[in-house]
């Protein structure tokens, strides 16, 4: 930006970006009535979104997507339990949302960030009702021993509709997930087979390494409400401008799993809703041809 | 931490320049040191080291454990210092943890050697009872009673000592354990197993004032230093460990110039404390 | 923690534990795991500025150790924090549950981050920023070996990327002693049967020693050794930091 200078070009740039800082909310709105926001968006589009798998070496299943700026790192490693008396043919899987102090200068360590627990909740409340994952398909021995998928989402660089990037980067990293081969040693435990499959003594629980199969797929997106605008998938210049806030998940067949509105200034009026909803579903179009695009992309490695 | 005045400050890198500091020493040349053993009675061993006005206690104590199942035919150590308020009212509260933390991982660095356990000061395959099941933990707890600088020596000092005071009871195994079982033991209360401490080795810090380089800084120095090396060296003259503490750099010629005059110091303090720990014990044993 | 309230089942991990035995690397025609020749680094690979919502930032990619290092600041300075002159670093170092083969929780290493503290002090100019703090935050998103170097050289370039003022660029390589061999930058297989390990961390253009730790026994000559490798790679590695941060300087400015 460097200092005032006297040709006029940069003294008027000088203005805006003064203009931004001094009243970022009246920039918006001027933005807002030209159907334009400042980084060239027309209001109902998306960040450019990206999703690679296979990011993380050493875990069972990982994914690395980014929303714009919003980069997400989700991985899955999987370990063996006893699963409880209820449920004795059930896995379980365990989500947490963890936000380290590289995303956002907001974070410093040892002081937690206020959203993470709440994005944690909200993920695994979504994941577990949308009955993407079949329980049953962790358990490895009736009663004795099943599996437990550890999900975690670490945000690497926090800018803004952090539960969308989340979501959509733990989706894609339970898609990649790949079942470990494992057999019941004499011990009553579960190891992994050995590559050689030389050792017979072993009872095979597992034969091959598989992956999950899932039933639908959520997707979410998150808008906001201002006065009789809707913006997808806000940056978090204008989460922090404008606070009221609707994510809306649906499944790969449209139907509604979640909705949320935690409070705000706006009201969300019935038209209001039904538009997110709309723009929703084009949004789950394209998230499920990116994560598509992932996977083949994938297969040709 | 240390406020001296600028006529203090030169005072004290003048007289380093002129191998004359200011308590009279030369510069390689350690303050007094005397250690007292068994001073703590509830520990298997315990000693207490005084070097100058730094003195430092360093218990021992041993408890019977599972090895971890990446190691198991080694017995574990730990190593803890704890930076006591008596001795600096900056360490009131939590603001010794830092310092804590440093001196903790220095003498680990220092004393334990590498991760197959060459080079260490504490045989830790002597601490294995069953291979896999049981061996002795040892955690080495230090308190810093009062700081005069250089303290990473005198807690390396007290540690040797502390062990050479520790006695470990012979442990009778109980035959028929098999499985995730525990083998049962039994524990002798008059049979005590004595550690080999002549491994162990010292720690001889170089601080780095001007151009010249000193052993065993009182704080005044300290606080003049530009970096400071820190050498273990063992009875075979080869160093098991080193850490570098202190912001400026060093030219890598400088480094290795350290190293062998660290060498060249260490065998006088390791005979000087050899010969104290030993009149200590004797000392012990008369009362 | 969500999902996992109340009842918390105790897991534990099928992997192997895989007693590779030592006695192998004794043998004259021990090759390393994965084919490296003994004085031969793992390609590194560098950006700049990868977290946006940082003043600085840079990833590192060594085989399969990858870190992400954000630099905050300079900014005020915690509010019971004393009057300085001169200005503060904080570090800290952490890692991801899934860095490691076996999840951790809760992995702040408080050891890796006044390491990390000891090795950039000497290098960033403090006094151009008086009573602020620089917050260096880095993140261990996969651990294969040879963390804290990797760490430290990315801390460096993110510094740099950040505009803080340095006197030279620090880099910092490690090397493993197994039986008489010397092998530098080791992966983690390597790390967890060394006899001993010597790290440096230097300002390769000023040929100054910042950090140097060195653990099990070693002879003088062996050191002197150890040390001439590792001051080798590291500027090597300060050549391939300073190529990426001429690249991004001269895309941001097209």
């Amino acid at each position: 930006m460097g200092l005032p200078d006297a040709s006029g070009d940069l003294s008027s740039e000088m203005e805006v970006d003064a203009f931004r800082r001094l009243f970022p909310l009246r920039f918006y709105e001027r933005h807002l009535a030209e159907s334009i926001r400042p980084d060239g968006r027309p209001l109902g589009r998306a960040r450019d979104t990206t999703i690679a798998l296979g990011a993380v070496a050493s875990a069972d299943g990982s994914a690395l997507a980014k929303i714009g700026s919003t980069t997400m790192l989700a991985a899955v490693k999987m370990e063996v339990m006893t699963p409880s008396m209820e449920s004795p043919d059930e896995g379980c899987i365990a989500i947490d949302f963890h936000m380290p102090p590289i995303c956002s200068p907001i974070v410093r360590p040892g002081r937690p960030a206020e959203a993470a627990p709440v994005v944690s909740k909200q993920l695994s409340d979504t994941i577990s009702s949308s009955g993407m994952i079949n329980l049953k398909e962790l358990s490895l021995v009736s009663g004795k021993a099943a599996w437990m998928a550890y999900l975690d989402i670490y945000c690497l660089d926090a800018d803004g509709a952090l539960f969308d990037a989340a979501l959509l980067s733990a989706v894609a990293a339970l898609f990649h997930l790949q079942i470990p081969a494992v057999s019941l040693n004499d011990d009553g435990k579960i190891v992994v087979s050995e590559e050689d499959g030389g050792k017979l003594e072993k009872e095979p629980v597992n034969k091959e390494k598989r992956k999950l199969t899932l039933r639908s797929i959520p997707f979410s997106l998150t808008c906001i409400l201002h006065k009789n605008y809707i913006l997808a998938d806000p940056t978090s210049e204008e989460e922090a401008i404008m606070e009221t806030l609707v994510t809306v998940v649906l499944d790969s067949s449209s139907q509604l799993i979640s909705l949320y509105k935690p409070g705000g200034a706006v009201l969300a009026y019935t038209s209001a809703v039904q538009d997110c909803i709309a723009l929703t579903r084009q949004r789950v179009w394209e998230l499920q041809k990116i994560l598509d695009e992932a996977n083949s992309g994938m297969e040709v490695d | 931490m240390v406020g001296l005045s600028l006529g203090e400050k030169n005072f004290i890198q003048g007289g380093i320049a002129q191998d004359l500091r200011s308590d009279g020493r030369k510069r390689l040349t350690y303050r007094p040191v005397s250690v007292e053993t068994g001073v703590i009675p509830q520990a298997n061993g315990s000693a207490r080291v005084r070097m100058g006005a730094t003195d430092v206690i360093s218990s021992v104590k041993a408890e019977l454990g599972k090895p971890s199942s990446l190691q198991p035919d080694k017995g574990k150590v730990s190593i803890y210092v704890d930076c006591s308020p008596t001795a600096a009212p900056m360490f009131e509260g939590r603001g010794g943890d830092e310092l804590s933390t440093d001196l903790s991982v220095a003498l680990q660095c220092c004393l334990l050697g590498g991760k197959s356990g060459a080079g260490a000061g504490i045989d830790l395959s002597s601490l294995i009872v069953v291979e896999g099941k049981m061996c002795w933990g040892l955690y080495i707890d230090c308190l810093v009673v009062s700081s005069d600088g250089n303290l990473l020596d005198a807690l390396g000092a007290a540690i040797k000592a502390a062990l050479s005071n520790t006695g470990i009871p012979r442990v009778l195994v109980a035959a028929g354990a098999s499985g995730d079982e525990q083998p049962e033991v039994d524990i002798s209360d008059e049979e005590f197993l004595q550690f080999d401490t002549s491994d162990v080795p010292v720690i001889v810090t170089l601080t780095k004032v001007g151009r010249h380089y000193i052993v065993d800084a009182t704080s005044e120095e300290e606080s003049q230093m530009s970096s400071a090396v820190s050498i273990s060296v063992n009875r075979k003259g080869h160093i098991c460990g080193l850490t570098k503490r202190g912001g400026a750099g060093l030219d890598p010629s400088i480094v290795l110039d350290m190293i062998s005059v660290a060498k060249h110091v260490s065998e006088q303090l390791m005979n000087k404390l050899d010969s104290e720990i030993a009149a200590a014990e004797a000392v012990e044993d008369d009362s | 923690m969500a999902g996992r309230r109340g009842t918390n089942p105790t897991t534990y991990s099928p992997s192997l534990k895989t007693q590779k035995t030592r006695s192998t690397i004794f043998k004259d025609d021990w090759v390393r795991p994965d084919g490296r020749g003994f004085q031969q680094c793992r390609p590194a690979f560098f950006r700049t500025s990868a977290v946006t919502a940082a003043s600085g930032s840079a990833y590192a990619e060594f085989g399969n150790t990858k870190v992400i290092v954000s630099v905050f600041g300079p900014r005020e300075s915690k509010k019971a924090m004393m009057y300085s002159d001169i200005g503060r670093l904080n570090c800290n170092v952490s890692y991801t549950t899934f860095a490691t083969p076996v999840r951790a929780q809760g992995s702040d290493r408080k050891d890796f981050s006044s390491m990390l503290h000891k090795a950039l002090e000497g290098a960033v100019i403090l006094e151009t920023f008086p009573k602020t703090t620089v917050d260096v935050f880095a993140l261990v998103l996969e651990s294969g070996g040879s963390d804290l170097p990797v760490v430290i050289s990315c801390a460096s370039l993110a510094l740099a990327d950040a505009g803080i003022l340095m006197y030279d660029l620090v880099t910092s390589v490690s090397l493993s002693c197994l039986g008489k061999n010397l092998v530098i930058d080791p992966i983690l297989e390597e790390e967890s049967y060394q006899d001993g390990s010597l790290m440096i961390t230097c300002m390769p253009s000023r040929y100054e020693v910042t950090q140097l730790t060195i653990t099990g026994e070693w002879s003088t000559p062996k050191i002197n050794e150890g040390m001439q490798l590792c001051l080798d790679a590291c500027s090597k590695l300060a050549n391939i930091m300073r190529s990426c941060l001429k690249e991004a300087t001269t895309t941001s400015q097209e």
